[in-house]
């Protein structure tokens, strides 16, 4: 809101390093654009000071004016409260008309980008992209429905295998209750009903390896000859987060209690190799060729299915360089729109992730 | 091509003519006006980013880009503060970032240092309309004169009112983490009271060392009168008390996880100890006169302690992130802080370009989905708790008071 002349000294003053103008100058350049201290104090809380008020002389008379026009601060906030309805009703005409083109967009897309649970398919849709995140980590949340439990497995399930199609071998998926931790196997089950419904032959259905932190690993790892892809999956909650961080900050104070540790060793570097150490595989007794199918701890993709981009207590020291996408994330964080794990939402984010466009037709 | 610049100059030379100019002063003091009258996040975080991208597309210096960059600020920071944002916190420089080429670094550097001094000269200007300058960061990174800076800005401003900018100077998340891990660490392995001088001022009027003894003689004496088994456990107690005060100096994981065990067997010693400090978390460890250390027991650390160590300490929790440059991640920025409920935002606009038009927006969005969610409280924190048409529908009837919304 600064006039162009006045920008124009300001600049030239920066390139001069603060040479050309002395503070008394500066402030003269600034009068015009600061806020009147007494509309300060009354529109900031109570809990200001009054000694900011009182602590000029010179901008008293100033200071008075307003206090002697109460119609004109009423009219003010009136004109403010009718612009902030005016603007919202805009605003949500203009965000309804997006979401309206944005669903129809979606739907295009949602039939022009089918699956049909055929992994040539989905294979093809990958296959232009210049890059594919090589763990892909997706934030799941339970709804509230009776079957909520069945429908997260079927969208997990679903997942593993559109992942296990594109070539995406690390998946990890994250809701916040930690309900999916509770029945692995039951997961393990359907993820590979599901591979079967996709794959067909046994022979050439993918390995699968589903396992939590602090769980052990269920199912079996695969075979380093054999050709047909394989998928690693972990799960993740929300005690993964920062109460991981607080159990090993719990462990390091007992440790530096007992005498083992000096506080000064603790360094980015070995908080990095515990925290990371929670979500690599577990090894296993008598594994020595597993090396190569361990976990890349960081996400490289994080998948957001949700109205708008919030971690929700996603562990925080891994996504430092992750890309996110939020599949609901084109209207301004909009509630009702986005929710549904879909198809089409997993491939725009893996298309975003390429720097790509999705157009109609394959 | 000619063409496309003499209208983008046309367009220049109206935008900056006074009458426009005037109307759009207007026009935003309104809007933020108006945004006033709704909820408002309290803790905004921004990472500016595209600096260099926009001095390299719109030929100029990357320092003047950084330039242009500190205007877009200071323009963002006026619409934060009338809008009534509480704390503003903006990534001003990461530890990765010294490795850019020197100049660069150099650049930047004095540009912190020109702009904080001159902060500095404004003592009382700032003092009536100041916010309180915070710089977060490895401060110990930082040249003797661009620090020295620092502390006299945070200084100057450090009494000043409740608005709270906090420069995140060299600055990684994970630094900050592992700092205030490594001070919690610290904190807790501070011994509670001194152990080679027990009296301090504040020891009770009672020796607890004559209370103890006191209790040592009246178990012996019971147990003396009760079969030989308590006895020995008793005497056992003590004695390991007193001959292991070498021993536990030496090693105090035995002694902090071991009395447990060895006083849960003597009753009386310990349930009156208990009686002094129940749960206060504190480990109790030794009966003997005070010559070992009594830490606070790690078990009450918790997700608060560990913010109340983060760098942002004592600020409302991040409501929201704004990414520009169309970037989308946090880059090592205030990652424990937005892991929960913030909203992050990646907008596809370079930072010297970043404008209340921009910001409005995700403003009017954010402030749509918390009218929404204050009103239902069930749905909060839920993605698609419940079908989403009807609850669209008393969003806009709230937000908006009006009923012809309903005909869009």
């Amino acid at each position: 809101m600064v006039s162009r002349a006045d920008r124009e000294i300001l600049r030239a003053e920066i390139r001069s390093r603060g040479g050309k103008l002395n503070a008394a100058d500066r402030e003269n350049l600034l009068k015009p654009y600061l806020p009147d201290p007494a509309e300060l104090a009354s529109s900031s809380s109570s809990s200001s000071p009054p000694r900011r008020s009182r602590a000029s002389t010179s901008s008293s008379q100033r200071r008075q004016k307003p206090r002697k026009k109460p119609v004109r601060t009423f009219l003010k906030s009136q004109l403010h409260h009718l612009t902030y309805a005016i603007t919202h009703i805009v605003f949500g005409i203009v965000v309804r008309l997006l979401q309206a083109y944005h669903a129809i967009v979606d739907r295009v897309f949602a039939i022009v980008y089918h699956h049909h649970r055929t992994p040539e398919l989905i294979r093809k849709d990958v296959r232009g992209l210049k890059r594919l995140p090589q763990h892909l980590s997706v934030i799941l949340t339970l709804q509230k429905e009776d079957d909520a439990l069945s429908v997260l497995m079927d969208e997990v399930a679903e997942l593993a295998a559109w992942s296990t199609c594109a070539g995406i071998a690390q998946l990890s998926v994250y809701e916040k209750s930690g309900v999916l931790k509770s029945c692995i196997p039951a997961l393990h089950e359907i993820i590979s009903t599901k591979l079967a419904s996709y794959f067909g032959t046994p022979s050439q259905q993918p390995s699968l390896q589903l396992f939590a932190p602090h769980h052990p690993v269920h199912g079996n790892a695969p075979d380093p000859k054999s050709e047909s892809p394989s998928l690693t999956l972990l799960l993740l909650s929300s005690t993964d987060g920062r109460e991981t961080i607080v159990d090993l900050t719990k462990t390091l104070a007992e440790m530096s209690q007992h005498g083992k540790l000096a506080p000064e060793d603790i360094t980015p570097e070995l908080v990095d190799a515990e925290i990371s150490e929670i979500t690599t595989l577990p090894l296993q007794a008598g594994s020595d060729g597993r090396a190569s199918n361990t976990l890349k701890p960081e996400p490289d993709l994080l998948l957001v299915f949700g109205p708008f981009l919030k971690l929700d207590g996603y562990p925080p020291w891994q996504i430092r360089l992750t890309e996110m996408y939020c599949t609901g994330d084109r209207s301004h964080g909009m509630t009702g729109y986005g929710e549904a794990v879909e198809y089409q939402g997993f491939m725009r984010g893996l298309w975003h992730y390429a720097g790509a466009q999705m157009r109609f037709g394959r | 091509m000619a063409s496309s610049m003499h209208l983008s100059r046309l367009r220049k030379w109206i935008l900056a003519s006074p009458p426009i100019e005037y109307a759009i002063t207007h026009l935003k003091e309104l809007l933020v006006g108006a945004l006033r009258q709704g909820p408002i996040p309290q803790h905004v975080a921004f990472v500016m980013d595209g600096n260099r991208r926009f001095a390299r597309t719109h030929g100029i210096e990357t320092v003047e880009g950084h330039n242009l960059g500190f205007e877009a600020l200071a323009r963002i920071l006026e619409v934060c503060y009338k809008s009534g944002v509480k704390v503003v916190t903006i990534y001003a420089f990461s530890i990765e970032n010294f490795k850019r080429s020197k100049f660069e670094v150099d650049a930047l550097m004095d540009m912190a240092k020109v702009k904080l001094s001159q902060m500095a000269q404004h003592g009382d200007l700032l003092d009536r309309y100041g916010a309180k300058v915070r710089v977060l960061g490895r401060l110990d990174l930082l040249k003797p004169d661009v620090l020295a800076a620092v502390n006299k800005a945070v200084d100057l401003t450090s009494r000043n009112g409740d608005r709270v900018l906090n420069i995140c100077f060299p600055y990684t998340s994970r630094d900050e983490i592992t700092t205030a891990i490594r001070d919690t660490v610290e904190d807790y392995s501070e011994p509670l009271r001194p152990a080679p001088s027990p009296n301090g001022p504040a020891r009770t009027p009672f020796s607890e060392s004559h209370i103890v003894h006191n209790i040592r003689a009246q178990t012996l004496g019971s147990s003396k009168i009760q079969d030989t088994h308590s006895d020995s456990e008793s005497t056992s107690a003590e004695s390991s008390a007193q001959d292991d005060d070498s021993f536990l100096q030496n090693d105090p994981a035995s002694r902090v996880y071991e009395s447990g065990s060895s006083f849960s067997s003597s009753t009386t010693l310990h349930l009156g100890q208990q009686d002094g400090h129940p749960h206060k978390g504190v480990a109790q460890t030794n009966t003997s006169d005070g010559d070992s250390p009594v830490y606070i027991s790690p078990e009450t650390i918790s997700r608060q302690t560990l913010s109340d160590h983060m760098l942002t300490k004592g600020t409302p929790p991040l409501d929201m992130l704004v990414r520009t440059s169309g970037v989308e991640r946090l880059s090592d920025f205030m990652l424990w802080q937005c892991h929960e409920n913030t909203e992050i935002v990646f907008l596809d606009v370079l930072w010297p370009e970043f404008d209340l038009w921009h910001f409005l927006p995700v403003l009017l969005g954010w402030q749509r989905r918390i009218s929404k969610s204050r009103q239902n409280p069930d749905a909060e924190g839920n993605f698609a708790g419940d079908s989403p048409d009807t609850s669209e529908e008393d969003v806009e009837k709230v937000v908006l008071r009006q009923s012809k919304v309903k005909s869009v």
